[in-house]
C-alpha cells in the first residue's frame, strides 16, 4: 500500500533552490501527473498555506490542501522534492518539500514513518547526503520494514 | 527520552491512597473554579441572614436575606413565597431573598455543570445541569452531594449515547439531533434524578441519625467526628446538622436547657484549623486565598468555604476528624453546650447560643464551649500542618520551584483568559517540576491547585494532534509523539490526529500550531491545549511525555 502511495517517479533532488509557490507548483503538478489530484489543487495548498504554513521544522515542509478542498483529490500520493539550494518557506529554511495528497488513510502510514525520520536531526542529514532519487526514495521507503 | 522509568514498587494501600486522591481532585476541581460564588453566597448570608452581620438593618436585611414580610416592608418588586408566622400560624408573603436560592439552585447547579464538562465538555455540562434540577427540587436540603454525583454521571451518559449515533447522522441534521438528544437526555434524568435522590438522601439522613442516636446512648460522642468530618467535606454538612443534630439536640435542650450535639457539626474550630494550617504551609492559591476563608467560615459561619481545602488533600480530614472528637470530648468533660442551634456555625452564633450551666456549676459553660473551639482548631491546624509539611517541598516543586504557576495563574486570572505563551509556560514549569518529583498523587492534586482548577491535574489519557484538515501535519506530529512515547516505555497513552472541526469533548489533551490553537480551544474548552510552532523536534513533545510518564508510571 505504501508503495503504492510513494513510488520512485514521485522522487526528485534538485541542486539549486526554489521559491515557496514554484516548490508548491511542482509538487501540485507531480501530485496531477500522478493522477492523485485535479489541476484545482494548487490552489487548494495555497489556500492551505495562507491559514497555516505546512513548515513542519527541521527542514520540511508538507504542502497539502485543506479540509474544504478534498474534491480536488482523487487518491492518495506523496511528492517529495529536495532542493539543495534550499526554500524560503515564509521565512524559514526548507530543503524537503514533500506535497501530500490524502484520500482516506492508506497515506497515513508512511506519512508517520517520513514524520519520526524527520523528527531526528541525524536522520535528516542522511537523507540530505542521499546521491539520487532512487537512493532518497530508498531510504523513506525502508522505514516500512524498521 | 529513550529511558524507560523504573518500575515503582506499588502496594495496594499505596494504590487506593492515589485512587483517593484523584476522587478528590475531581471533587475539589468541580468546587474550585465556582469559589467565587461561595464567596458571595458566603458574605451575602453573613451579612443579611437575621442574625448576620447587617441583619439589624432594615428592611434591607429582611428583604436580601429573605425573612421579611412583604406585606409590612412595602418594597413590593421582589420574588415572596408564602410563609407561616413563628407566632399565632398566620400565614404572610416572605421574601425569598438571595441567601436561598443561591444555595439551593446556583450552587450546585455551577457545580453540576462544571462537573459535567471536566467530563464531557459544553455539552456535558448542559445535561448536567438540567439533570441537577431535578435532582435539587427532589429533595429537601442543598443538593451539593446530588449536583457532584449527577453532573459528572448526566454528563457520562451523554458522552455515551453520542457514541450510539457517532457518524451516522446525515449531513446537516447534526444541530437538530445534538440539542434533541441532549434535551431528552436531560429531561429523563431529571426526572429520574427527581425521584431517586429524594428517597436515598431520606435513606442516608436517617442512616446517620440511628448512628448517632446509637453512639450518644452509649456514650461514644468523640467518635461523631468519624462520620461527620467527612460528611461535612462532601457537603452534608446541612443534611448532618439540621437533619440529625438539630432535631436530637433540640429533644436534649428541653430536656437539660442544652446540648452539646448542636456543636458536632457546627463547632467552627476544625475549619479554622485546616484554613491556618494552609494560611502557614499552604502553597499556592490554597494559601493565599485560605486567609480570606477564614473570614468567611469563622466569623461568617460558612463552612462550606474550607470544604475544597480538604478535598485538594483528601488526608487532612483525619486533621479535622482529630480536631472535631476534641471538641465534643471538651464538651462532654465541661458537659458544655448550646441552648439552641447555632446557625451558621459561625463563632458569633455559637457564642450567642451557649448555655452558661456546665457540670462545673454556672459560668463554666462558655469556658467549655470556647476551649471546645480553641482546642478543635489546635488539634486540627497541628495535625494538618504536619501532612502539608509533608508534602510541601514537593508541592512547592510543583509550583515551579517557587510561586511561578501561582504567578502566571495570577496573571492569566488578571487577563481574564489563558494566553498561550503563559500556558506553556506553566506547563514547562510543571512538567520540570514533575521530572523530580516522586507521588504522581501528590502532583497531580498540586497541579490542579496550581492551577485553580482541574485543568492540569486533569488525568492524560487520549492525546489528540489537531490541524486544519487532519491529513498531513497532524498525523505526522501524531506520529513523532507516539513514538517518543513508546519509546518511554509509557503504555495506556493514545495519540490520534484530527480535523479541528471534528474535535469533541473525548480527548485530554489537544496540540496544535500555535496559530490554530485558539480555534481548538474553542472547540474543546475543556482539554489541555499545548500549541508548538514546530512539528517535527519541538521541546514541548519531551514535557508532554513527562507529564503522562508521571501519570502512568505506577500502573505498570
Amino acid at each position: 500500500m505504501a508503495r503504492e502511495v510513494l513510488s520512485t517517479g514521485q522522487v526528485r533532488i534538485h541542486s539549486d533552490g526554489a521559491s515557496r509557490d514554484q516548490a508548491m507548483k511542482e509538487a501540485a503538478d507531480m501530485l496531477e501527473a500522478a493522477g492523485a489530484v485535479t489541476s484545482a489543487y494548487y490552489d487548494a495548498m495555497q489556500q492551505r498555506e495562507r491559514t497555516v504554513s505546512t513548515y513542519m521544522g527541521n527542514e520540511l515542509a508538507i504542502p497539502h490542501g485543506t479540509n474544504e478542498t478534498k474534491d480536488a483529490i482523487l487518491d492518495s500520493a506523496l511528492a517529495v522534492i529536495r532542493y539543495d539550494g534550499g526554500v524560503d518557506w515564509d521565512g524559514e529554511p526548507v530543503t524537503f518539500v514533500i506535497g501530500i495528497a490524502g484520500k482516506g488513510d492508506e497515506h497515513l502510514e508512511i506519512l508517520s514513518q517520513i514524520a519520526i525520520l524527520f523528527s531526528d536531526e541525524d536522520e535528516v542529514a542522511r537523507l540530505k547526503s542521499a546521491g539520487s532519487p532512487e537512493e532518497l526514495f530508498s531510504m523513506l521507503a525502508s522505514v516500512n520494514e524498521s | 527520552m529513550t529511558t524507560a522509568s523504573p518500575p515503582v514498587a506499588t502496594s495496594g494501600g499505596k494504590k487506593a491512597q492515589v485512587a483517593v486522591q484523584r476522587f478528590g481532585t475531581f471533587l475539589s476541581g468541580m468546587i474550585m473554579p465556582n469559589i467565587a460564588a461561595f464567596i458571595a453566597w458566603g458574605f451575602i448570608t453573613a451579612l443579611f441572614i437575621a442574625t448576620g452581620w447587617l441583619g439589624w438593618w432594615h428592611p434591607i436585611a429582611p428583604i436580601l436575606g429573605g425573612f421579611g414580610n412583604a406585606d409590612q416592608t412595602g418594597w413590593a418588586h421582589a420574588m415572596t413565597q408564602l410563609a407561616q408566622a413563628a407566632e399565632g400560624g398566620a400565614t404572610f408573603p416572605q421574601y425569598v431573598g438571595l441567601v436561598s436560592p443561591m444555595i439551593t439552585y446556583l450552587l450546585p447547579l455551577l457545580i453540576a455543570n462544571t462537573g459535567g464538562r471536566m467530563v464531557y465538555g459544553e455539552r456535558g455540562g448542559v445535561v448536567a445541569a438540567i439533570a441537577t434540577t431535578g435532582v435539587i427540587v427532589g429533595t429537601t436540603i442543598p443538593m451539593f452531594m446530588g449536583a457532584m454525583v449527577m453532573g459528572p454521571l448526566a454528563a457520562l451518559l451523554t458522552k455515551w449515547m453520542d457514541r450510539i449515533w457517532d457518524g451516522k447522522i446525515k449531513p446537516g441534521f447534526e444541530m437538530l439531533v445534538n440539542n434533541f438528544s441532549a434535551g431528552i437526555l436531560g429531561m429523563i434524568l431529571a426526572v429520574i434524578g427527581f425521584f431517586v435522590f429524594g428517597p436515598v438522601m431520606t435513606w442516608l439522613s436517617d442512616g446517620l441519625g440511628a448512628i448517632v442516636s446509637w453512639l450518644t446512648t452509649n456514650g461514644l460522642l468523640p467518635l461523631l467526628s468519624i462520620i461527620v468530618e467527612p460528611g461535612k467535606v462532601l457537603f452534608l454538612n446541612n443534611a448532618i446538622n439540621h437533619g440529625v443534630f438539630t432535631p436530637l439536640g433540640t429533644q436534649q435542650a428541653l430536656e437539660t436547657g442544652r446540648s452539646l450535639l448542636f456543636l458536632v457539626e457546627a463547632n467552627p474550630g476544625p475549619g479554622l484549623g485546616i484554613l491556618l494550617a494552609f494560611t502557614f504551609f499552604g502553597v499556592g492559591m490554597a494559601k493565599a486565598s485560605a486567609p480570606g476563608a477564614i473570614i468567611i467560615q469563622f466569623f461568617g459561619g460558612i463552612h462550606e468555604i474550607y470544604f475544597p481545602y480538604v478535598l485538594m488533600k483528601p488526608i487532612l480530614v483525619i486533621a479535622a476528624i482529630a480536631g472535631g472528637m476534641t471538641g465534643v470530648a471538651t464538651n462532654a468533660v465541661f458537659g458544655s453546650g448550646l441552648r439552641a442551634p447555632a446557625a451558621p456555625g459561625s463563632i458569633i452564633a455559637v457564642l450567642i447560643q451557649t448555655a452558661g450551666e456546665s457540670n462545673f456549676g454556672p459560668g463554666w459553660g462558655y469556658v467549655g464551649v470556647i476551649l471546645s473551639v480553641v482546642l478543635a482548631a489546635t488539634v486540627t491546624f497541628l495535625v494538618a500542618s504536619v501532612f502539608l509539611l509533608r508534602t510541601r517541598r514537593r508541592d512547592l516543586a510543583m509550583e515551579g520551584a517557587g510561586d511561578l504557576s501561582a504567578a502566571i495563574a495570577q496573571t492569566e486570572a488578571n487577563k481574564g483568559k489563558s494566553s498561550q505563551a503563559l500556558s506553556g509556560l506553566r506547563d514547562r514549569a510543571q512538567a520540570d517540576a514533575a521530572a523530580e518529583g516522586t507521588s504522581i498523587g501528590d502532583e497531580v492534586t498540586a497541579a490542579g491547585v496550581a492551577a485553580g482548577a482541574v485543568l492540569t491535574g486533569r488525568r492524560v489519557d487520549s492525546i489528540v494532534f489537531a490541524c486544519d484538515a487532519g491529513m498531513g501535519s497532524s498525523a505526522m506530529g501524531a506520529s513523532v509523539l507516539r513514538n517518543k512515547i513508546k519509546k518511554a516505555g509509557v503504555e495506556g497513552v493514545t495519540v490520534v490526529n484530527k480535523a479541528i472541526a471534528n474535535l469533541d469533548g473525548s480527548a485530554d489533551l489537544i496540540i496544535t500550531q500555535n496559530q490554530l490553537t485558539d480555534r481548538a480551544r474553542a472547540k474543546a474548552p475543556e482539554a489541555i491545549h499545548v500549541s508548538v510552532d514546530n512539528f517535527m523536534n519541538s521541546a514541548k513533545y519531551d514535557e508532554v511525555v513527562d507529564l503522562v510518564r508521571e501519570q502512568h508510571q505506577d500502573e505498570h
